[in-house]
């Protein structure tokens, strides 16, 4: 029986129904094995589930879901948020879906599905129905539009600003702003600090905004799109007041809603140019302003991990590996896993937020293939993977020094 | 009186099995767009007794039983006939039990992926020969055994990956449990080989689509991987079919063991390479049919030798090779280095959005692909007004063409050519036109080819229906299987409605 679908409830999917038609439900999204080029399983949360992992936990079994929604035999369901919400968003479907790696044979295929646009589409539609937001991801939003707060920890707006008595050269006004997020200002306080050594070393100064409030990337990710832009309209306007022609962004997470969700949501592009620390940091060296000292010690073997948010969401692998590679006395060593095929850390999407234990057993996965390596020092470039993964080092009581390369390089100075 | 989700629970435990809505409709569809059927059910069984415990079940309360590997036929064979039964979700059963190294032979359960054995194989330098089907890196080696599958390499020579079947372990429709090949001699050790002790009753499972039991232990014969291989591709001349079909004969005439021969018309060249799909081939001034090979060998000597044969054979139909590497348009090399032997199929089915190829997926001899491909082009024209509903609603006239020819064992080839559509949820709303167009044509096509004697491997719901319903199986041959099917499931449990028994 094929049902009557209010079309209000889904807007957001019916846009995406080429994509969702376009999947031919071959499930290499949630089994495919090429080690040919480096591809080992594909789905994260599929993995995590273990002997639990039904089809609805990847990519396949929920777009058969779609279609049949689409089709109208079956309803949007608050059942149905529990599977969705599970999902770290971390592109890997994306990735496996008929890409060949090879710039030779790019078929079309693999540009008709962007997955995390599909899964957002979807999040939207069950925001709309009432179905979504879940009890912590509520939380989270009802934080973030707090006047008193705005951001997602729940803490006050001033805490929010406390690194910055910590540290010298800010400027009022200038033509590079730093966007601080919200997770490193009120969780890994630290990172800001050596961020700020770092460019105190190079000799340069920049300028952050006075009230900079959530990038919405939380409630993007969530769903809830009419939470946000109120937010990007607020930082829009306090970044002109800077008079920047230049943003960059220490979180991954910022940087990707920054750069890609907010030119969508005014539907213009940004006055101002978007750039990630590791951008910011590599151009300091090869201007000649950064000197890292070398040291006469054997070159220490680090590997990277690629966040989602920087590699599968934004294609950005290069530079925070030519990054390291100019660090003094610093061998990196590649992961099994890397780049397009890199594995999520498992904090993505609100999974953390809201399902802690499989955000820390996808970490586990990630941190099994550190160890393979031998190799105790992780970098990586986004404060959720550096939160997640350490979580999961400090339960397992492993010695993996998981570390954001801001950190790493300040030790080197 | 418990339920039947309580018996199935008090099997597997409340944790791998489930009535919910949601994961229910999750695996109510394979890669078509068209065939759709919710279970009642879904269950992950985790081993042998478990499953013969759930058929028991299944007898007792007269509920059919849908078995699903990966889940990719392109028939509508591993997911409901109808929104009814239990989805048997074989990929919990993925382990590697035995690797004889002696004997090279290699235990495993049917869940694995062809991808995930050759990933261990490879660690001891071998390999499973022929690769499984074209979707290999997912595909279960349950679910390759029961269509005996190609495509994913190794086809030309090694065959059909049933071929290198040594012995089963299947549970019958009714529970009991039987071992095959060697392992139907109790005092067997480990398995070693397929034929003796009576009929080869292993080669009954083989391509039955699941109809006579559910396998759960598959021991395969594994092979040293040659550390020699080269790869060429030639643009051929006018007449690809012909020309395609004289090289394939006279590589099997010169008995040349190429691991992999296939052909892409020069249709699929034309499209592909407009629509992005090829851009080796983009800037190819005639486009025309394709044809490459892969070959293996133990020595560069022998290598050489077979090279040189090959070459002799294409060169001589005046076949104009491209240069070795892939931006020369080497697609050879595409397959066998950076693709790692699958996902040639795949990679040609979504040359437009929400499209969806209505497939005929055959073995003919190689003499006689020619001629069904150009009967299609007669085909297609005759369909002339089925193909304008669907351009009217879409602004797109479906193609009729084949995917790669495959060389297979002895004087074989496999055929993937088809119409094609789009989805039945077109543009903001469902159309039905679609869907019974896509149905219309899609069985017409079928009939076409079946009415060629062409002999189908995976045939899932369509195919195996459609058989019985034209008329085609000798009427001896079905009533023979049908015999069989009722002896070994007396309720039809096991894929209830294929082949039309019931």
């Amino acid at each position: 029986m094929r049902l009557k679908i209010r079309m209000s409830k889904l807007e957001n999917i019916k846009k995406q129904w080429k994509a969702i038609m376009s999947c031919m439900n071959c499930g290499d999204c949630g089994y495919a094995i090429r080690p040919a080029v480096g591809r080992f399983l594909t789905c994260p949360v599929k993995e995590a589930k273990g002997e639990e992992g039904w089809e609805i936990w990847f990519s396949r079994g929920r777009m058969s879901v779609l279609k049949n929604i689409l089709e109208g035999k079956l309803e949007l369901n608050k059942d149905l948020a529990k599977y969705v919400y599970q999902c770290s968003e971390c592109g890997s479907c994306t990735e496996v879906c008929h890409q060949t790696h090879n710039p030779n044979i790019v078929l079309n295929t693999s540009k008709w599905i962007e997955h995390v646009e599909v899964w957002d589409a979807l999040r939207r539609d069950l925001v709309e129905a009432g179905f979504a937001p879940l009890e912590h991801h509520a939380k989270l939003i009802e934080y973030m539009n707090n006047p008193g707060m705005r951001n997602p920890y729940g803490e006050s707006k001033e805490k929010k600003f406390e690194w910055v008595k910590e540290v010298k050269g800010l400027s009022k006004t200038s033509d590079v702003v730093f966007f601080a997020g919200c997770t490193e200002p009120l969780r890994q306080k630290e990172t800001l600090i050596n961020l700020a050594k770092i460019f105190n070393a190079a000799g340069k100064e920049f300028s952050i905004i006075d009230d900079e409030w959530c990038c919405g990337s939380i409630a993007l990710r969530i769903g809830d799109i009419n939470s946000v832009k109120e937010n990007v309209e607020h930082n829009l306007e306090q970044i002109k007041k800077t008079g920047a022609t230049k943003l960059f962004a220490a979180c991954a997470g910022c940087y990707r809603t920054i750069k890609k969700d907010w030119p969508d949501l005014i539907g213009e592009e940004l006055p101002f140019e978007v750039i990630n620390i590791t951008e910011m940091l590599l151009d300091l060296i090869n201007d000649g302003s950064l000197k890292i000292p070398e040291t006469n010690t054997e070159a220490i073997k680090v590997v990277y991990h690629d966040p989602c948010h920087l590699g599968r969401h934004m294609g950005l692998y290069d530079p925070p590996r030519d990054l390291i590679k100019k660090i003094p006395n610093t061998n990196l060593i590649e992961l099994k896993r890397n780049r397009q095929n890199a594995w999520c850390c498992g904090a993505g999407g609100g999974v953390k937020s809201e399902f802690s234990d499989l955000a820390l057993e996808i970490a586990k996965n990630r941190i099994d293939e550190v160890k393979e390596t031998g190799i105790n020092i992780l970098l990586t470039a986004c404060p959720f993977c550096v939160g997640n993964l350490n979580d999961c080092v400090k339960i397992q009581n492993i010695n993996i020094n998981v570390l954001d390369i801001i950190d790493y390089i300040a030790s080197k100075l | 009186m418990a339920s039947i989700l309580e018996k199935l629970q008090k099997i597997v435990s409340d944790k791998y099995v489930t009535n919910d809505i949601n994961i229910r409709h999750a695996y109510s569809r394979n890669t078509d767009l068209d065939l759709h059927g919710v279970p009642e059910y879904v269950i992950r069984p985790k081993d042998v007794k478990e499953i013969s415990e759930i058929l028991k079940v299944a007898n007792e309360e007269n509920i059919p039983i849908y078995q699903r590997g990966a889940g990719i036929c392109e028939f509508g064979g591993s997911k409901p006939i109808g929104d009814v039964g239990i989805v048997l979700d074989m990929k919990r059963m993925d382990n590697i039990h035995n690797l004889d190294e002696d004997n090279l032979i290699v235990t495993v359960e049917a869940g694995i992926s062809w991808g995930k054995v050759n990933e261990y194989l490879s660690q001891f330098g071998l390999y499973t020969g022929c690769m499984g089907p074209g979707s290999g890196m997912s595909a279960s080696i349950g679910g390759g055994i029961s269509h005996h599958s190609v495509g994913g390499g190794g086809c030309a020579k090694y065959g059909a990956c049933t071929n290198q079947l040594v012995s089963l372990e299947v549970v019958l429709p009714t529970g009991d449990i039987i071992d095959t090949g060697s392992q139907a001699n109790k005092y067997s050790k480990f398995p070693f080989n397929r034929f003796g002790n009576g009929p080869d009753l292993t080669g009954l499972f083989c391509g039955d689509q699941g109809i006579f039991g559910v396998k759960t232990k598959i021991s395969l014969q594994v092979f040293p991987r040659p550390p020699f291989a080269n790869y060429k591709t030639f643009l051929l001349p006018r007449k690809g079919n012909e020309v395609a079909a004289q090289i394939f004969t006279e590589i099997r005439k010169k008995g040349i063991d190429v691991y992999d021969a296939m052909y892409i018309i020069d249709l699929l060249v034309i499209v592909g390479a407009q629509e992005g799909m090829f851009p080796l081939w983009e800037n190819l001034k005639r486009k025309r049919g394709i044809f490459f090979y892969t070959i293996e060998a133990n020595t560069e000597t022998e290598l050489n030798e077979k090279v040189k044969l090959l070459d002799d054979i294409l060169l001589s139909k005046k076949a104009e090779v491209f240069g070795p590497e892939i931006e020369d348009g080497n697609y050879a090399k595409w397959h066998y280095v950076e693709q790692g032997h699958w996902q040639t199929y795949h990679n040609l089915w979504g040359v437009w959005q929400a499209f969806q190829p209505l497939t005929a997926e055959c073995f003919t001899p190689i003499n006689m692909f020619p001629k069904i491909l150009n009967d299609l082009d007669v085909w297609d024209n005759e369909h002339a007004e089925d193909f304008n509903r669907i351009l009217n609603i879409t602004g797109r006239r479906p193609l009729t063409t084949t995917g790669p020819v495959l060389l297979i064992d002895g004087n074989n080839v496999e055929l993937t050519c088809g119409s094609s559509s789009f989805s039945s949820y077109y543009n903001g709303e469902y159309h039905e036109e679609i869907h019974e167009t896509n149905i219309k044509i899609w069985k017409s096509l079928l009939e076409r080819v079946t009415k060629w004697g062409a002999q189908w491997y995976m045939m899932g719901e369509v195919v195996s229906r459609l058989m019985v319903e034209i008329g085609a199986y000798q009427p001896e041959f079905y009533n023979a299987m049908k015999a069989i099917k009722k002896t070994l499931d007396p309720n039809a449990i096991v894929s209830r409605g294929k082949f039309n028994f019931r």
